[in-house]
């Protein structure tokens, strides 16, 4: 069969599936629930936007104040729709019935309630914004705000959190503490090249530098007119103190420079950007906060949110597959079992990949948004798909959807969250989707870091899956345990196939990896040491299951004979079957890390020469031929004996990683 | 039609069929017997390319088993018939029409047909509110879907009342006398000896007797002499005005004849009567029995 002939037969058969897994699942639902279905998710699209960009009101009307409209609070009460307006009554709030009462200028009483203490605290920040709006729309500005001081929030350069020696680390580190000092750091109110800090009037910080201030990366500068009175001076006195928080951090980064221009403002602004403030913040110093990325966390959940609904009708009708047996009628049809599985899944992929293109519409995102998104859904069918094959009722196929709901958007999620905090947000492909929506550009090489590891996960995901959609797995009641060894063993049709299946477990791999370390990375509160130390022991117990299990797995169901020599080199393919395809997505994904920050930080050119590229290459193969030799050998025997030598495999492997790194340099 | 060689199939460490060869010609219908567990639905399934032997090899239309080109030559029935219930009987055979390349035209032709044929009215009615013969008759209706020239029934009167079996029973005889070339399984070894036209008897995953029901009766059964004789002789029950005496050689019919001429009476009628494939099986499965 031609490939043309091939390709037209099996999308024909994958489309037929498909219309049916859509048409039988229709003739199962009412055309109410339809249609409620519907107007949710209508409903839903045309929220994403609103919620993602206002939030939700969910405040509204819930303080009610009695004032008249002749106190100068009327008009900042009745503008919040917090509150509600009522005619001033003592007695209503002695019963209960207002929470605040103000007459004339003054706030007269109040609930003595906890609901009345926060509708006062609320009145407070109502009337502030309020004088703020109203200052905003004062004619003379000048007047209204003696001291503009203009934030830029820039993203964070790696060589600001890489500084292992000291080498590199002071000159950029203080150009960047100025930049992010620049608050009420300039005293002169001049302008500092396209940089930092401010300009002030006649106050003078106490604190700054010209370090700071003369940095290509600083701050823009806005110098006001400068000619008020010391007040300002006094604010940007407060600022610029808070400058020595950035001299210690600029310490910490071995600066020898003597910047005092670093702050906490400065590096709470590394950490969130501008672009998340929402910008035109008026009002006295202290109103400047860091921005909540709280952006981020609506449109990455947005995204993530229909997943989660559509892996429930997935695992659902493909676990009726195999309970009801009504897999096996299409099993012995001419049609493939790729056919089946494809088109099975094409439906929900293609409602996955739909939804993502209304809220990417609706929140005027583009195509990197949707193909971002794509593979996030393959790796939430994907995994719902294996989880489906291996549960035995529908009791366990909800702890296999909620396992891949909380596993999965945890992966997806939370590096979203931090997009705009740290480069390896980026390991989630929601991140670009993130990015996109924010209008920054997005690179190739960023786009392929983010979306190839999932993608390459799910296609292994449904291959494993595939080894169990048969006959004889499908329709069984296995354990779990052995079903994963029946999946994996499927695989290996002689010695050989080994070093194919460690090969293609691989993403799978790399991203439990980065799960791993996307789980160090929120436990801040480990100690730097420990964390890399839990780190390689995770990176360890990973790469040996996954060098070892599938090779069990085929003494399990008779692959092999049980010999010494068998052993070893099932053991030895194994190993380098994991050496050459991580080496290959090493040097793959070094060409894409090269154009990341965090990239050129891990591996800068000096690293990648000579004797360090052959002990990169030779110490590695060594160390998995010999690991996966000692996991096989046990696997040879029993159980009991597989589990023994994997301990063994893990310790020579966590050793090795230990010793690599104190070798590199220990910090 | 059919060649089955050397067929085993292991689960694990367990046996479910070992060493069976056998083959069916082409619009035979041939019958697998066996009590439960014995490896008749194991046999099937691995005719039908849906379990791959651990050892052997079949061909059917002369395709390995599981070849698309075998798949769509086939029309399989499982001993279930797992519907998808919330579908009607036309939208569920449209889409297995589909599935088998039968054009729009002939498949509403066939279906409407095929369903005439077996007597299946309320074909709008969604399957989950049919009863369980209609059911079965709608699977049978999807296995007849790409006119195959091999079908493969496991059990196609499981769980049904006798008048539906009787029904779906003579409906394959039918279409055994069509052409269609038919292997199938079941308990009820009336069923079998009624259209079969050769006959399996499996025991404990092997294949213990073959043959035509002659020749099973031949090797396996016993045949027995009702000899009629008018007066009373050794172990002769009254019947009808004579006496009758069941004995299991022509020896014995001897010596009944002289028993009764020596008491003044005589032969009036021998009968035979041959083992049923019940008392076959029971035989064969049984031996010791």
């Amino acid at each position: 069969m031609g490939a043309g002939r091939w390709l037209r037969t099996r999308s024909r058969n994958v489309l037929r599936i498909g219309r049916w897994e859509i048409t039988k699942n229709a003739g199962g639902v009412d055309k109410r629930t339809i249609l409620v279905a519907a107007v949710a998710m209508v409903g839903l699209a045309a929220m994403a936007p609103v919620a993602a960009n206002q939030g939700v009101a969910l405040d509204s009307g819930l303080y009610r104040v009695g004032v008249e409209p002749s106190s100068p609070y009327y008009g900042a009460v009745a503008a919040d729709p917090t509150f509600v307006v009522q005619a001033p009554s003592p007695e209503a709030v002695e019963k209960g019935r207002q929470e605040v009462l103000i007459q004339g200028g003054t706030v007269a009483d109040y609930a003595r309630t906890q609901k009345g203490r926060a509708a006062l605290a609320e009145l407070r920040s109502t009337v502030q914004r309020y004088n703020d709006a109203r200052m905003v729309d004062e004619p003379n500005q000048s007047a209204a705000f003696p001291v503009l001081v203009d934030l830029r929030y820039v993203d964070r350069d790696v060589s600001q959190i890489v500084v292992p020696n000291g080498e590199s680390g002071s000159d950029e580190t203080g150009s960047d503490s100025g930049t992010d000092l620049s608050v009420g750091t300039e005293t002169d109110g001049a302008s500092a090249g396209d940089g930092t800090s401010t300009a002030s009037g006649d106050g003078g910080g106490s604190s700054g530098g010209d370090d700071g201030g003369s940095t290509a990366e600083g701050t823009a500068g806005t110098a006001t007119d400068g000619d008020d009175d010391g007040s300002t001076g006094t604010d940007s006195g407060e600022d610029g103190s808070t400058g020595a928080d950035g001299d210690d951090a600029t310490t910490t980064a071995t600066d020898t420079d003597g910047d005092q221009s670093g702050g906490l403002l400065g590096s709470v602004g590394d950490r969130f950007t501008a672009s998340l403030s929402g910008g035109g913040v008026s009002g006295t110093p202290s109103d400047i906060q860091p921005p909540f990325p709280f952006r981020s966390l609506v449109l990455a959940f947005v995204f993530v949110l229909p997943l989660n609904f559509i892996i429930q009708a997935y695992g659902s009708t493909m676990l009726s597959e195999r309970i009801k047996r009504r897999g096996e009628l299409l099993l012995v049809a001419p049609v493939s079992r790729g056919d089946i599985i494809v088109g099975k899944t094409l439906p929900y992929f293609a409602a996955a990949i739909g939804i993502a293109a209304v809220i990417a519409l609706g929140l005027d995102g583009g195509a990197v948004s949707v193909l971002a998104v794509a593979p996030l859904a393959m790796l939430f069918l994907s995994a719902t798909f294996l989880g489906a094959m291996f549960a035995r009722s529908f009791k366990e196929l909800t702890f296999v959807t909620v396992t891949v709901t909380v596993s999965l958007t945890t992966y997806a999620f939370v590096p979203a969250i931090f997009t705009d905090v740290t480069p390896i947000a980026l390991i989630s492909p929601l991140t670009i989707v993130v990015r996109d929506l924010q209008g920054q550009a997005i690179g190739l090489g960023e786009l392929a870091f983010s979306t190839l590891p999932p993608t390459a996960t799910a296609l292994v995901l449904f291959g494993l899956g595939a080894g169990l959609y048969r006959e004889e797995d499908m329709f069984t009641q296995r354990p779990i345990p052995l079903k994963v060894l029946d999946a994996l063993a499927g695989r290996i049709k002689r010695k050989r196939s080994v070093a194919f299946v460690t090969a293609i477990l691989l993403p799978f791999v790399l991203v439990t990896e980065l799960v791993a370390i996307a789980g160090l990375f929120a436990l801040q509160a480990l100690s730097l040491r420990l964390t890399i130390v839990l780190t390689l022991v995770a990176v360890a117990v990973i790469e040996e299951v996954a060098k070892s299990l599938h090779v069990y797995a085929g003494y399990v169901h008779a692959k092999f004979d049980r010999s010494l020599r068998t052993a070893l080199t099932v053991g030895a393919l194994s190993g380098v079957g994991f050496f050459l395809v991580e080496k290959l997505s090493l040097i793959v994904r070094l060409a894409d890390l090269m154009s990341l920050d965090i990239g050129r930080a891990a591996f800068n050119e000096s690293a990648l020469s000579g004797p360090v590229v052959l002990s990169f290459l030779l110490a590695p193969l060594a160390l998995h031929v010999v690991t996966a030799s000692i996991s096989a050998v046990g696997a040879r025997r029993s159980r009991e004996s597989y589990f023994l030598a994997l301990l063994v495999a893990i310790a020579v492997h966590v050793a090795y990683n230990l010793t690599v790194v104190m070798v590199l340099g220990w910090q | 039609m059919i060649e089955a060689r050397g067929l085993r199939k292991e689960y694990g460490g367990f046996v479910a069929v070992e060493g069976s060869t056998f083959s069916v010609d082409s619009g035979e219908v041939f019958g697998i017997i066996g009590p439960n567990g014995a490896g008749k639905t194991t046999t099937l399934k691995m005719l039908a390319g849906l379990l791959e032997p651990t050892d052997g090899d079949v061909s059917v239309a002369g395709y390995q088993a599981g070849e698309t080109e075998m798949r769509k030559r086939l029309g399989f029935l499982p001993e279930e018939s797992p519907l998808y219930e919330e579908m009607t009987p036309v939208t569920y055979l449209s889409f297995f029409a589909d599935l088998y390349d039968v054009p729009g035209g002939v498949a509403d032709r066939r279906i409407h047909d095929t369903l005439d044929r077996l007597d299946l009215e309320h074909r709008e009615r969604p399957l989950g509110d049919m009863s369980k013969g209609m059911k079965r008759k709608v699977a049978i209706a999807r296995s007849l879907i790409n006119d195959p020239d091999v079908l493969i029934y496991d059990e196609p009167g499981s769980g049904l009342d006798p008048l539906t079996t009787n029904y779906i029973i003579e409906f394959t005889r039918e279409l055994g006398e069509q052409g269609k070339t038919i292997v199938f399984s079941a308990h009820n070894l009336f069923h079998v000896e009624s259209i079969c036209d050769r006959v399996a008897i499996m025991n404990e995953g092997r294949i213990v007797a073959r043959g035509n029901l002659d020749e099973l009766q031949r090797e396996y059964g016993e045949t027995r002499y009702h000899v009629y004789t008018t007066v009373e002789v050794a172990d002769s029950v009254k019947e009808n005005g004579n006496y009758r005496r069941v004995v299991e050689s022509m020896d014995a019919v001897e010596e009944t004849r002289e028993a009764a001429t020596a008491r003044g009476g005589s032969v009036v009628d021998i009968r035979t009567e041959e083992s049923s494939l019940e008392e076959v099986f029971l035989n064969v499965a049984e031996p010791e029995a």
